[in-house]
């Protein structure tokens, strides 16, 4: 475990553990007055870090590359407000069309905040407040007449934890398309088939379109979840740490199946895994505490960072 | 700097330290509850199965040189005895039956007065339908026409005579019960509507509705029907008089050994031998072997369980009882589980999370805790007085015409200002309401509730409304103790209880559920219909077996909205509707409390009142089982094959 210096500790409580981190700094005071850490940070500070520790405005370091790309969701200046709390600083980035678009970062940076601001799954959580702008294929994400129903019916969202309804593996699929009052039966086998084909799973659960979805591995019911947020063709597939919870070898078949994804869909994904990030994404958005710090092709990110920090960060030196 | 410290000492192996007091103390708390529950049903088990197991019919001679027949019901010891050095004085209860003739069925006779004590093969216990039990001897069959009696069979002829002979006396029975009850309860059901129509002419006569060559008319109408009804009534009178006559010819003579009465024909007849048709089941238990007493054992079980109270309760059966029971609970469970399970997902999915909310759920959970008789008081005055009253004959105090219209049109008008608040407060579905819309929302909330309240009053003052049967005035149909008005009064007993149960359930659907319902993009409510719902059903289940073993169980509120002693029209019956709202019903809970409390001879209802309570747990027992079943087979679609 790498661990933050005493400084960003006290300045930022909003880092998950805010009493846990107080205790311990306050335990390190016991015994030396001057406020010195007993074990000194194995990272020296940079500026940018440093600038956003203290609150700073930071200007992203965005990569050449992406001017010349077709851009699906575009946020300028966005912030979000978890009450008092503020979660996303001055959010400025541009997600391209038909890619796969990693957001990594440290815990607690605002990936999935992020991530869920785009189909406003924040607004179930109450006391969420928004500013700036953010737009999905042109058309904003935050105005108020927009309909937040229909947002979410173009994008598809994959969580964390695999979370298949109690019903069976057919129902589950075509469950958006129920939503909207299809009753056809044809038309719902076809798209279950087609959902279920492109998330990889066709052969697998074909015979057994009618037991229940809760029955499969934990691998399947994530590519089931997978299949049903494709079921309903969304213009953005938004996935949070979809393998964090699964073994190496559901890890790879998921993986596989993003970049045959991304073929047809434009891809948001929060990993926390950095080999994994190089691996699926075309682009890579590095983020630390709520604000984006560096973004362009995976290839350049990875190999040649313009940050020292990013670079930092990527090689696991902290975060 | 320095600082001394004391070290710590741990030590290991205090007897405080490792609990075993409390162990042995929790131990013996939990042993002490499992004990008394045991005990309980045991006690319950072991008496209400025991009932109607046939005993042993006793010849004793008495001190006296008395001769009599009883069965020994339990045995005590007397208390203070004259001689201090013999053993102790103990007496024994006997049902000593033939009520007539000794004016107490049940009898203690001192172990010290009685000489000799046989078991006589030919003793029998007769159940009749009137009077108690009656023991003696069979001694004949008689023929009775006129004054002139002839013996069919005599003695041991007779006895094997006996079944027969009652078998036809029984299809006698039902022949004359079936025209008294069928064809007379049917005519006088016509007549009583032949005269309500009347009746309704007559008061609408009254309001200026009907000119007097109409009225004439009516009552014209109302006569030729009565005069028809009662030429059809007369012709069933004779055939069942004609009935009445064969039957009553048909006589059996059981003879009591020690005074010589037969069993009479009724309490001022004491010569006249009784019919046969009187007698229900007649027992020789010392002549029977296993296997008959277990028949005479099932028998009994049967006519408990199928058939209708006979003797202030204390003898027959308990069907309607039962069928009041199961159509309260049934009914209650039908009212509250869809009231409270809807109250319930407002509460927690809609209403915002406040103050208020939590001033209401906790006025809630308090409703759980007024006393029961509190719900019987109100659910009389509101449900059963001013509601059916209502219901019966209209509001009891009407507003003047004008008045009643000027609150009409404000309620008009509240109307019209809510839905145009309700307009502006809208929104584009999912859009989220600005400020401004948000009060109109909440503005529009409060307008509903008022314009609620203002219908409530315009239905309660209305001088257009007379009552739905105020012909049957001063008669109440709905006005009075019913089941309908018991449901309700049962229903708000328990909505807290259906209202917390389900809140819970809501509550404990898991948050990536609904996410991922929402990320679908399925509204708020088809995420409810659809995703919380089904999951929290097996919580609303619960809920609702938690309400049905209270309603089953509960007495207090039913004695005064609902439940009496004895009906004659059941509330589940062949005729339409079936279900007979109106009318009051029969209870296990009361009727327990009746032949306990209430009843004229209350040995004679002790056996009774353990069997009713057997009943009742097994009613309650059936019921809830059902439930639990049916949330096992939905709990079972929500589990994971996966982690």
């Amino acid at each position: 475990m790498i661990r933050f210096p005493s400084s960003l500790r006290n300045r930022f409580p909003a880092l998950k553990e805010p009493v846990v981190v107080d205790a311990q700094s306050k335990s390190w005071q016991n015994g030396s007055p001057n406020d010195e850490p007993p074990f000194p940070a194995r990272t020296p500070s940079y500026d940018v870090l440093e600038a956003i520790r203290a609150g700073q405005p930071v200007k992203a370091t965005i990569h050449e590359a992406l001017d010349g790309e077709d851009h699906c969701v575009v946020s300028r200046d966005f912030r979000l407000f978890y009450g008092d709390s503020q979660a996303l600083f001055d959010i400025s980035m541009r997600v391209p069309r038909g890619r796969v678009t990693a957001l990594i970062g440290p815990s607690g940076c605002g990936k999935s905040t992020f991530l869920r601001s785009v189909n406003r799954l924040n607004d179930l959580i109450e006391g969420v407040r928004v500013e700036g702008e953010l737009t999905m294929n042109g058309r904003p994400v935050y105005d108020p007449d927009v309909d937040v129903i229909d947002l979410r019916k173009r994008t598809g969202m994959v969580f964390q934890k695999s979370n298949p309804f109690p019903m069976s593996i057919f129902e589950n699929v075509v469950y958006p398309l129920r939503i909207d009052g299809e009753r056809r039966r044809k038309v719902l086998a076809e798209a279950c088939e087609r959902a279920l084909q492109g998330a990889a799973i066709w052969d697998e659960v074909k015979d057994r379109l009618n037991e229940s979805a809760l029955g499969m591995s934990g691998g399947q019911q994530q590519r089931l979840c997978i299949a049903r947020a494709i079921a309903a063709e969304p213009e953005v597939l938004l996935m949070d740490e979809p393998c964090s919870a699964l073994d190496p070898i559901a890890t790879g078949k998921i993986e596989e199946l993003i970049h045959e994804i991304s073929q047809r869909y434009t891809v948001l994904i929060v990993t926390h895994n950095m080999q994994q990030a190089a691996r699926v994404s075309d682009y890579t958005a590095f983020m630390y505490l709520g604000r984006l710090v560096e973004m362009g092709p995976t290839g350049d990110l990875f190999q040649t960072p313009r940050l020292p920090e990013t670079e930092q960060y990527i090689t696991g030196r902290f975060g | 700097m320095t600082t001394t410290t004391t070290p710590i000492m741990r030590r290991r192996g205090s007897r405080g330290g490792r609990g075993e007091p409390m162990v042995w103390v929790s131990l013996l708390a939990l042993g002490s509850c499992v004990a008394m529950i045991v005990a309980l049903i045991a006690l319950i088990v072991g008496q209400g199965f025991s009932t109607f197991w046939p005993r042993p019919i006793e010849e004793l001679t008495l001190t006296s040189g008395e001769i009599l027949l009883g069965v020994p019901v339990r045995t005590e010891s007397a208390g203070e005895t004259d001689n201090p050095d013999g053993p102790p004085a103990r007496r024994t209860l006997f049902r000593v039956g033939n009520k007539e003739i000794t004016g107490q069925p049940f009898r203690w006779i001192p172990e010290s007065e009685i000489v000799s004590s046989t078991l006589p093969t030919d003793a029998v216990l007769v159940e009749r339908t009137a009077w108690g039990v009656w023991l003696g001897r069979l001694e004949q069959i008689l023929e009775v026409s006129g004054d002139e009696r002839t013996v069919v069979a005599e003695g041991d002829v007779a006895w094997a005579q006996l079944p027969a002979a009652l078998k036809a006396a029984r299809h006698r029975a039902r022949e004359i019960e079936s025209l008294r009850e069928g064809d007379v309860g049917e005519i006088n059901a016509k007549l009583e509507s032949a005269r309500l129509k009347f009746r309704v002419a007559q008061l609408r006569h009254e309001d200026g509705d009907l000119s007097d060559e109409q009225l004439k008319r009516a009552e014209q109408t109302l006569a030729e029907r009565s005069t028809e009804l009662q030429a059809e009534y007369d012709g069933i009178r004779a055939r069942i008089d004609e009935l009445d006559r064969e039957d009553s010819r048909s006589r059996v003579v059981f003879r009591e050994p020690g005074s010589g009465a037969i069993s009479p024909l009724s309490s001022n007849q004491l010569d006249e031998p009784m019919r046969l048709t009187q007698v229900v089941r007649v027992v020789r238990t010392n002549n029977l072997s296993l296997a008959g007493r277990l028949g005479v054992y099932c028998s009994r079980w049967w006519e408990f369980l199928s058939t209708g109270p006979r003797e202030a309760n204390t003898e027959g059966g308990v069907l309607p009882v039962i069928l009041g029971t199961v159509a309260l609970t049934m009914l209650l469970s039908v009212i509250v589980v869809p009231l409270g399970a809807v109250a319930a997902v407002y509460l927690r999915e809609y209403a915002h999370q406040g103050f208020m909310t939590s001033a209401v759920r906790i006025a809630v959970n308090n409703l759980a805790g007024v006393p029961s008789i509190v719900y019987g008081v109100f659910g009389l005055g509101f449900f059963c007085y001013s509601v059916g009253g209502w219901i019966d004959t209209g509001p009891r105090a009407p507003m003047s015409t004008g008045s009643w219209w000027t609150l009409a049109a404000g309620a008009g008008v509240a109307l019209a200002g809510t839905i145009t608040l309700m307009m502006s407060a809208r929104t584009a579905p999912g859009v989220v309401p600005s400020g401004r819309q948000r009060t109109y929302g909440m503005l529009a909330k409060v307008g509903w509730l008022s314009v609620a309240l203002l219908v409530m009053a315009l239905l309660a003052t209305t001088p257009y409304f007379k009552g739905f049967y105020r012909a049957m005035a001063p008669t109440p149909k709905f006005g009075a103790k019913g089941l309908l008005w018991s449901a309700l009064t049962l229903a708000l007993l328990t909505l807290p209880v259906v209202i917390v149960a389900t809140e819970e359930a809501i509550a404990a659907v898991p948050r990536s559920m609904r996410e991922a319902s929402a990320g679908c993009g399925a509204s708020k409510w088809q995420t409810i219909q659809r995703i919380v719902l089904p999951r929290a059903a097996p919580g609303m289940m619960t809920g609702m077996i938690l309400a049905m073993a209270r309603g089953a169980g509960e007495v207090a509120p039913l004695m005064l909205v609902g439940a009496v002693k004895q009906t004659s029209d059941s509330v589940i019956s062949a005729e339409p509707p079936f279900v007979h709202l109106d009318r009051p019903f029969m209870h296990l809970g009361f009727h327990i409390y009746d032949l306990g409390f209430q009843s004229p001879d209350s040995e004679a209802a002790r056996p009774t009142v353990w069997t009713t309570t057997l009943l009742l747990i097994v009613i309650v027992l059936m019921l809830n089982t059902t439930a639990i079943l049916l949330r096992g087979r939905l709990r079972r679609r929500f589990r994971t094959g996966a982690f």
